[in-house]
């Protein structure tokens, strides 16, 4: 590299602009061109990373929670992985994140390369990863180099070797690690529990606003729902989550794949020659090896069409390629492989939907003030769906998942969206998903905006889509070796080619599958509503005959309670107990005196008629309620 | 014991007779209990040539707590009635607001809890459901609603037993029409004729131009929307005491419809009309064929608005209003698009309406 002469030539640049300064009546100046540095550029532009201001410490939260994931599923561990988010030093802003994980490890020689040097990653390749670019850890490296003078903490520890110490910071200006310490760990001093591991702790200058605060809890625990086979221990000033481990299950990891011939480029048709250099390969066996979907005979018809000669296949040059490219744009092949890509699964994501993590911020007040402590919440919805599509977005293979967790200790409305297994928590409102829940019609629920809104009324919601009055959280994921974004950002997923069309056949599909449920669900509700209804207006019903007329009141309530009971039906007797304060039948006998006399006799008839129809559907009740019982349950596993 | 006390008793006894039934129903036969209510509106508006205005079909609405829709409902109609017979037993009368707040109060528990009325408009059906169910006016109850009519011209009312000669000399006010109309006595009557105007404010342009004792005519509004009491005082003038009654609203649907009120009833009261209604009134105007006849100004001509256009289309389509004069008014007034208030007039002067407009018209139809 001839970083140190670049640095030399912009300083001896900036001097000569000063003394053509000096000398106002030549306005002219000379234009230096100078190469930048990888990790300045980075560093200059951290928005293109997604490193600004508010976002640095979510950012970083982020790129070492994918990282670890990444590390620990490329060898199928079962990860666990440490977070810690500490404030250092509050009057300069310095905050100590650190995370550790039982994945593979880096080996020691890589390391400082590895952490440090932007646009070095192992991830190089056509697969479906997390991260891609090997800016992330880089990117906490140079913020911590640029903003504080200390170093970045690594313990790494391979499969092979012993566990090795480093203290590194990035030379900025070249792109280069400084190793300022490394060592080999003895037992006593080790970071890492298992086999191998990683673990990086930077100091960072950075504000954390309440938001974003909630984005990072966000991050965490969503990140929990999709990967429920992970163990993640959050911790902060403010207190210790742990979410656990709720299946030893792990989806099987993604593969490299060759690339589709429609996605031919001169570049990577380029890169293939290259591949095979000094191989003595044709072109024809070239294009078969490299590229998916393309058989031998598929690859001499091209070349046939481009009307090439044979020759070496490093032979042919740029205007004789692109005719190859131009051919292999206009040709039909076989639609992209998809199973190199690695979805959650309906086993996973289920778990995941079923013992959803909720991160609780608590208002702890003690003498000194008031303080927050951090709990977390499993939610257990009333029933879960799942439904997935594979589908081809511009030849990219894609697989769409969509899952649903309905009612139970959900309490409203909530979109998840998740890419390639990471939650996506900005831009919801321009993202393909919300444009699939508008369009997706709930009356393929078998139910009614009506219904919704008369049972759901209480639900503050300012949205005119009725499926936000429902306690439902919808998930997407989408897994493609890319992803269509709409922004550099990377949080919201764009309407590309038939995406969208799968999204909604899934959610559909999803629907339909609940739809039986989620009308029982209604319904239970809706009785209960009933039943509050009548518990609240009974009192003001007898209470306006008993003024107007001599009547028991008590006799008159406890009838009409046991006559509300039985309206609602049998199937209900359960919630009904529940509700509306048990009644004894027996106590109930003919009618005031005053008001019967003249048909007194016709009464007792009709009473003990009363009686049996009320033993016949207490009866009914007792037969009924074990089968909800039993459906209940089947629906919780 | 008074007369009236006795009628308070009647009353009283239809509302214990209800809710004798609804405790019955609970007690004795154990089924859910229901109140059998006329159904007012569109659907059971019957026009009777007979008696030439609206009346009341012969469908009814079950209201019983069967429905969590129903629940609240039943319990606002016993409440009221309840009240209702307080009031009576009482011997004490009310507004129908006043009604509104001695039956306010709130329904469920602290986690939700709601009001039981979610405004007067709810109260205010409630009292309706009650007239329906006793069969008797609310008037008869004691409950009125807050005076807005307007009378002026030879006429002594008598309220409670004081005298109000509505004959006011000084052409400068009129006396509001009382609602409690059990109350009111017409003594005396020494007009020739009847006229009702939409609004007080045309009302009063009239009064002031000396219109009352040129011609010897009463002036009445209802200010609008006419309420029950402006309605039977028109009434009892035509059939009692024998006056003719002609009727002026503005040139537009509503006011067409607000002169019809009068005359032939409307959906809303159509159980009452028998009280309400004076077949015999002659709506005269301002028809839209006067915006032409009277060449009103371009610029005091009003574009209809989208509501008009559907208030007219939906008038069209009403069985009761298929006489020749009002689908013949109606299309022209579908066709030119254009309304006009009665205030248009003054754009030929201040004196013009009183003067030339309505003189002409009472003239054409021999009232004058």
């Amino acid at each position: 590299m001839t970083s140190k002469v670049t640095t030399e030539v912009l300083e001896k640049g900036t001097r000569q602009t000063k003394t053509i300064l000096q000398l106002p009546q030549k306005h002219k100046s000379k234009i230096y061109y100078n190469k930048k540095a990888e990790s300045e550029f980075f560093v200059d532009n951290s928005a293109l990373a997604g490193f600004t201001g508010e976002r640095i410490l979510y950012m970083s939260v982020r790129e070492l929670i994918e990282n670890s994931l990444d590390s620990c599923e490329i060898n199928h561990i079962l990860p666990v992985i440490h977070l810690d988010l500490k404030l250092l030093d509050p009057l300069n802003d310095l905050w100590t994140i650190s995370c550790k994980d039982n994945g593979i490890g880096i080996p020691s020689e890589k390391v400082p390369v590895a952490v440090c040097s932007f646009l070095t990653s192992g991830k190089y390749v056509e697969k479906q990863q997390r991260g891609l670019f090997g800016v992330g850890l880089k990117m906490i490296a140079a913020f911590s180099t640029k903003d504080t003078d200390h170093p970045l903490k690594v313990w790494s520890k391979s499969e092979e070797e012993s566990e090795y110490y480093f203290d590194l910071r990035t030379d900025i200006g070249t792109n280069k690690p400084i190793t300022l310490f490394k060592k080999n760990v003895k037992n006593d001093e080790s970071q890492i529990d298992g086999n191998s591991g990683f673990k990086v702790q930077a100091i960072l200058r950075a504000k954390l606003s309440p938001v974003t605060k909630n984005k990072i809890y966000d991050y965490i625990s969503q990140t929990s729902i999709v990967n429920p086979y992970a163990v993640i221990v959050f911790e902060t000033d403010e207190g210790k989550v742990t979410f656990k481990r709720r299946t030893e299950t792990m989806p099987s990891p993604s593969k490299e794949v060759l690339p589709h011939p429609s996605d031919m480029d001169l570049k990577t048709l380029k890169k293939a020659i290259l591949n095979f250099m000094n191989q003595k390969t044709t072109l024809q066996g070239i294009l078969s090896s490299s590229f998916q979907k393309m058989s031998n005979e598929k690859a001499k018809d091209i070349i046939n069409r481009a009307g090439l000669e044979a020759k070496p296949a490093d032979q042919y040059d740029e205007h004789e390629l692109i005719k190859v490219v131009n051919i292999c744009k206009h040709t039909k092949f076989q639609s992209p492989n998809t199973d190199h890509l690695s979805p959650i699964g309906e086993k996973i994501l289920t778990v995941g939907m079923t013992s959803e993590y909720s991160i609780i911020q608590n208002k702890v007040t003690t003498n000194s003030g008031s303080q927050t402590h951090l709990t977390a919440k499993i939610l257990k919805p009333a029933l879960t769906a799942y439904s997935s599509r594979i589908c081809v977005v511009n030849n990219r293979p894609t697989i769409v998942e969509c899952g649903i967790a309905y009612g139970g200790d959900i309490p409203s409305f909530r979109l998840y969206r998740f890419a390639n297994k990471i939650p996506l928590l900005y831009d919801e409102g321009s993202d393909v998903a919300r444009e699939v829940i508008s369009e997706v019609g709930i009356n393929k629920m078998g139910i009614s905006k009506k219904e919704v809104k008369e049972q759901f009324s209480n639900v503050e919601t300012k949205s005119d889509r009725t499926v936000e009055y429902l306690p439902i959280h919808i998930f997407f994921h989408i897994c493609s070796t890319k992803i269509p974004y709409k922004t550099a950002g990377k949080e919201s997923i764009a309407s590309e080619g038939d995406l969208k069309k799968y999204m909604k056949s899934c959610l559909s599909d999803l629907y339909r599958k609940v739809s039986a449920q989620i009308r029982r669900e209604l319904k239970i509700k809706e009785d209960e509503n009933k039943l509050r209804l009548y518990k609240h207006y009974i009192p003001f019903i007898v209470n306006a005959i008993s003024e107007s007329i001599k009547i028991d009141t008590k006799k008159l309530t406890s009838a009409f309670q046991i006559l509300a009971e039985k309206y609602v039906g049998g199937e209900l007797s359960n919630i009904t107990k529940q509700i509306l304060p048990k009644t004894d039948q027996k106590r109930i006998e003919p009618v005031n005196k005053k008001i019967n006399t003249s048909k007194r006799s016709g009464n007792e008839n009709k009473l003990s008629k009363f009686d049996t129809r009320s033993n016949i559907s207490k009866q009914s009740n007792k037969i009924s309620s074990p089968k909800i019982n039993i459906s209940r349950k089947n629906r919780k596993k | 014991m008074t007369i009236k006390d006795k009628r308070h008793q009647e009353i009283t006894n239809k509302i214990r007779k209800i809710m004798k039934n609804v405790g019955d129903d609970i007690l004795v036969e154990g089924i859910m209990p229901t109140l059998e209510i006329p159904k007012v509106g569109y659907d059971n508006t019957v026009w009777s040539d007979e008696k030439r205005m609206l009346t009341i079909g012969e469908k009814t609405v079950q209201i019983g707590p069967n429905s969590s829709k129903r629940i609240p409902t039943f319990a606002q109609y016993l409440v009221m009635a309840n009240a209702i017979r307080k009031l009576l037993d009482e011997e004490m009368e009310s507004t129908i607001r006043g009604m509104y707040y001695a039956t306010l109060s709130t329904v469920g528990d602290e986690k939700n809890q709601q009001k039981f009325w979610s405004g007067q408009d709810d109260s205010d059906d409630a009292i309706k459901a009650i007239e329906l169910l006793t069969n008797v006016p609310r008037e008869e109850f004691s409950v009125t609603s807050k005076p807005k009519g307007m009378i002026s011209g030879p006429i002594t009312l008598s309220v409670g037993g004081d005298l109000i000669d509505c004959n006011l000399g000084s052409k400068a006010t009129s006396q509001l029409i009382p609602t409690n109309i059990r109350d009111l006595e017409i003594v005396k009557v020494k007009a020739d004729f009847v006229m009702v105007v939409e609004k007080d404010t045309v009302l009063n342009n009239i009064r002031k131009s000396g219109f009352i004792q040129k011609y010897n005519a009463i002036l009445l509004t209802g200010s609008g929307e006419p309420d029950r009491a402006t309605r039977m005082m028109v009434k009892m003038l035509n059939e009692k005491w024998k006056k003719p009654v002609v009727i002026f609203a503005d040139a537009d649907p509503w006011g067409l419809g607000i002169a019809l009120r009068y005359k032939i009833g409307s959906e809303s009261l159509s159980y009452d009309s028998d009280r309400l209604v004076t077949p015999n009134a002659k709506v005269l105007g301002m028809m839209f064929s006067d915006i032409y006849e009277y060449n009103i100004p371009k610029v005091a001509r009003l574009a209809a608005t989208p509501e008009d256009m559907n208030r007219a289309n939906d008038m069209k389509k009403k069985p009761w209003l298929q006489d020749k004069r009002w689908r013949k008014e109606l299309n022209l007034f579908l066709e030119r698009k254009e309304k006009c208030e009665l205030d248009a007039f003054f754009k030929y002067g201040f004196k013009y309406l009183a003067d030339t407009y309505l003189p002409n018209k009472l003239r054409e139809a021999g009232v004058i």
